[in-house]
């Protein structure tokens, strides 16, 4: 009794460093990323361009990028040239204007160009909120009108090539 | 230049550290011949430490930024109140004042009186080991003397506007030197197993220091618990966020181990657990450093993530707290400790333990779940309040329970039947009644909430009892236990019966809550020194008095941080706590109003819990 | 017709709009306590209730909403759990991977009882 005594009293704190030790040492996957599958949320909203025109979740394409967006975010400037990148690769991009001013939003795209095939207007979050959007950029990656990637902050070179290829290509995604 | 000389003395003071430790380890048999050897080459190292902490102090205070984490996290435009808190701010400054503090009790107890020579000098080798080993983590991993050249910057960053409080900074300086205090039980009791004088009283020696670092580490969690309340906008006082529950449990450990201390000091009953429990408090205030500093969870105290200082650190407190659990562990057997009967006071303590252990053991289990849940499954779950409560409320309810209970009883046996006509029923009849009472009057529909009633009441009448009725009366015991159920009262009573609501006024409008009317007079723009707000004026009305109450928004120059500034009216049983909010498209303003019932008498109680230890202290004076 | 309107408008009038937009005594106390149980999104750390980001605030209209369509606890918190995650949430809920964080507490002060009762028998 008394040796399973001493032996635990050494044993648990050592088993607790010893996981602290793996836990710190481990590799972080990308903190931004999420892989939780989920249905595309219902919605109906205006898109950018034409007020008097709606879309719902079936409009959109089966397959294809999401891309969260706002005039008023600065770290979706410094992404927008490797959007635009995307664009020239023939990848679609819905984007989701977020809590924008219609005008605003436009004025940004005549400047700095436009790399959504389709932008839809969300300027009170609604869509956003049924996503799990909470800022901007965010980038989701559909399938078969399924999310299977969501990604939190700026997407680059290597963002893209360490977190959305790798899912890309164990989903085998031909047409993006 | 003085930053260089600060750093020099630190970096001599670690080795200085060093050698004590080594001397006293080399003599460790020989403590007469050489105690004043030893003493005096601790004070010595201490001294080292306290000129390069005071010239850093100078340094801060003469804006010195040249020096990196001064430049970092000071600006010339702060008073000098503030100048001096920037350094506890951030890791680097804060690392270093733990340190000092380390030293601050190591130097006091080196001086003190000892009792026994051998024990002593070796506890003294003891935390200069330790302290030598942190002196090396700060200086190799975390510090705070790196300089910016060729060129200082003009003048500093801002440090956070939300730190420029009174009570914020005063809040780690307390917290830390009750978590350092405890390596004073913490050496004490490794050297008495080491050297095996069982006869000993080692916990006579001790109890002081103990009681006075327990004091404050409550006093230093009731500051940072008041502070939150009135600073962060959203009148909680507790919110079990995971480095809150890391200083919660060293002082769980701390009050089991008091309580423990007493037992074996007295009645020589339970030394073993007496000095597991030393250890385990320091162990978990060396756990709490690891856990706010490694970055390995995410809250909105802990400092900036770096894991290699966090290996360091795990490395670092791994040795110390897995090597004197070696010595315990090989050593406790031999212990001369007395058997105690089932029914006595030193059984009442003992449950006490297994209930604090079992708090101890489930917070660690809530702070850590979530870690090991991502690792396992990686998936992310929170744990919070639901799950504490859980735990918490059953608990102190039992423990409530038996601390009435073993009032009745000494270290023999029961003082007397229970017979009854006998304080303790008249008690229970009158607790009772006050909780039928207020079950009546406020519709409670939550039974453990009753139940936390009722056992705060049975603990404040007893002890009322108590007070006025016993021929000999522990003041200590009545003062702390007294606070315990005050606290257990005010926490029920403001769950129960507190309030808030969020709700927009335009400028003359009128609006009415729990039959306080509230009215918007006017917004005013103001300058301060360092920043511009608005404030608004809300007249506040509830029926017998009339308050104004001026809640700010404030945006702070430098940074362009924006502060809310409650504004709270405190009325003898309830804060009136107002915040602004933003300015709608309508033109009216946002206000939360609050209505936080007995959060005072929260506080209160955690200062009368702490000022029973000056009662405590002056006993053992008059004992030894 | 004025009778109708106070008698059905009346409780509504005696409870301040508030900003959230909620109607009753109740449902205030309701939503007052979902937001100190639901972590905000975006912060390190934190309920909604001590949050002030744009998507907290954006949660709180929302859960005001549902309370007001009469929908359950359950359904609201299953609702903001569905779109942020089973962290969200601050209590874990009951499953088969939780079941050793509720109960272990328990378990262990009844494994020291026993240790202790049998040790004092002796």
């Amino acid at each position: 009794m008394k040796n399973i005594f001493k032996l635990i009293i050494i044993v648990v704190p050592a088993t607790f460093f010893i996981f602290f030790y793996f836990y710190l040492s481990e590799d972080k996957t990308y903190p931004g990323l999420q892989t939780d599958e989920f249905a595309f949320p219902n919605f109906y909203l205006e898109t950018l361009d034409d007020e008097k025109v709606f879309l719902n979740e079936q409009d959109l394409p089966s397959t294809g990028l999401l891309n969260v967006w706002a005039s008023w975010c600065i770290t979706c400037l410094v992404e927008h040239p490797f959007l635009m990148n995307l664009k020239e690769k023939d990848i679609k991009i819905i984007g989701l204007n977020y809590k924008d001013e219609r005008f605003d939003a436009q004025n940004w795209l005549n400047k700095y160009g436009d790399p959504y095939s389709e932008v839809l207007y969300d300027p009170k979050g609604s869509l956003a909120l049924d996503l799990g959007v909470t800022g901007a950029p965010e980038t989701f990656l559909i399938h078969n009108g399924k999310i299977i990637a969501h990604y939190s902050g700026e997407i680059n070179e290597r963002v893209w090539a360490e977190t959305f290829l790798p899912i890309i290509n164990k989903n085998n995604i031909k047409n993006l | 230049m003085l930053i260089n000389l600060s750093h020099y003395m630190s970096i001599l003071s670690g080795a200085s550290f060093l050698l004590c430790a080594c001397l006293s380890f080399l003599f460790i048999k020989q403590a007469d011949a050489s105690k004043s050897l030893i003493k005096n080459i601790f004070s010595n190292s201490c001294y080292l430490l306290f000129i390069s902490f005071g010239t850093y102090v100078y340094l801060a205070i003469s804006d010195d930024f040249s020096v990196e984490y001064i430049a970092n996290h000071s600006n010339s435009n702060l008073p000098m109140f503030y100048k001096i808190s920037s350094i506890w701010s951030a890791h680097e400054g804060s690392m270093f004042v733990w340190i000092l503090f380390l030293a601050i009790w190591g130097y006091f107890f080196n001086l003190h009186k000892p009792s026994n020579d051998q024990i002593k000098m070796t506890s003294i080798g003891i935390i200069s080991l330790i302290l030598f080993g942190f002196m090396v983590f700060l200086l190799l991993t975390s510090s705070p003397f790196t300089e910016i050249l060729p060129l200082a910057p003009e003048n500093g960053a801002d440090i956070n506007p939300v730190l420029q409080d009174p009570a914020l900074a005063m809040h780690p300086p307390t917290l830390y030197l009750g978590y350092v205090g405890f390596v004073i039980p913490f050496a004490y009791s490794i050297s008495f197993l080491i050297h095996e004088e069982y006869s000993y009283s080692w916990e006579r020696a001790i109890r002081s220091w103990s009681v006075i670092a327990w004091s404050f580490l409550t006093i230093g969690i009731a500051l940072g618990s008041w502070w939150a309340y009135y600073e962060l906008g959203w009148g909680g006082y507790w919110f079990w966020d995971p480095v809150e529950n890391v200083a919660l449990m060293p002082w769980l450990a701390a009050t089991a181990f008091i309580h423990s201390l007493k037992v074996s000091a007295d009645t020589r009953a339970h030394r073993s657990w007496t000095i597991l429990l030393a250890l385990l408090v320091f162990s978990l205030s060396l756990f709490g450093a690891f856990i706010v500093r490694s970055g390995i969870i995410d809250s909105v105290h802990s400092f900036a993530n770096d894991p290699e200082r966090g290996l360091y650190l795990l490395a670092f407190c791994s040795i110390i707290v897995l090597s004197s659990l070696f010595i315990y562990a090989n050593k406790y057997e031999k212990l001369l400790s007395k058997k105690s009967t089932l029914l006595s006071k030193q059984s009442y303590i003992s449950i006490n333990n297994i209930l604090f252990i079992t708090l101890i053991f489930s917070t660690m289990l809530g702070v850590l779940y979530p870690l090991i849940f991502e690792y396992l499954y990686n998936e992310k779950i929170s744990v919070g309040a639901p799950f504490y409560n859980s735990i918490y409320i059953p608990i102190t309810i039992i423990a409530a329970v038996f601390l009435v209970f073993s009032i009745e009883i000494n270290w023999n046996g029961y003082l007397s039947k229970i017979k009854f006509l006998h304080p303790l029923s008249f008690s229970i009849i009158f607790a009772f009644v006050i909780t039928i009472y207020l079950y009546q009057e406020f519709e409670i529909k939550n039974i453990l909430l009753l139940i936390s009633l009722f056992v705060g009441y049975l603990i404040i009448i007893r002890y009322l009892f108590v007070l006025f009725m016993s021929k000999y009366i522990n003041i200590a015991s009545f003062c702390a236990h007294f606070g315990l159920g005050v606290l257990i009262i005010a926490i029920s009573l403001n769950s129960l019966l507190s309030s808030e609501r969020v709700l927009n006024l335009n400028i003359n409008e009128t609006k009415a809550y729990k039959g306080i009317n509230i009215t918007l007079e006017q917004i005013k723009v103001l300058n301060g020194s360092n920043y511009d707000s608005i404030k608004g004026f809300l007249k506040v009305n509830d029926g017998a008095n009339q308050y104004m109450l001026e809640p700010e928004k404030r945006r702070y120059f430098v940074r362009g941080q924006i502060t809310t500034e409650t504004d709270i009216k405190v009325t003898p049983i309830k804060d009136i706590y107002v915040t602004l909010g933003d300015q709608l498209d309508d033109g009216s303003w946002i206000v939360n109003i609050q209505l936080n019932y007995f959060i005072r008498y929260i506080w209160a109680s955690m200062i009368m819990m702490a000022l029973a230890s000056l009662f405590i202290i002056s006993n053992t004076r008059r004992q030894s | 017709m004025k009778k109708f309107l106070l008698i059905y408008l009346f409780p509504i009038l005696l409870f301040a709009s508030s900003y959230y937009g909620l109607t009753t005594y109740e449902d205030e106390e309701r939503f007052n306590n979902l937001i100190k149980e639901i972590r905000c999104p975006k912060c390190t750390s934190g309920s909604l209730a001590s949050s002030n980001a744009p998507v907290s605030e954006d949660l709180k209209f929302k859960i005001a909403e549902l309370i007001n369509e009469k929908k359950s606890d359950e359904e609201i918190k299953a609702f903001v759990s569905q779109r942020y995650g089973n962290q969200s949430l601050y209590d874990p809920g009951l499953s088969n991977e939780t079941y050793i964080l509720w109960f272990a507490p328990f378990i262990f002060l009844l494994i020291a009882s026993i240790v202790f009762i049998m040790r004092s028998k002796r």
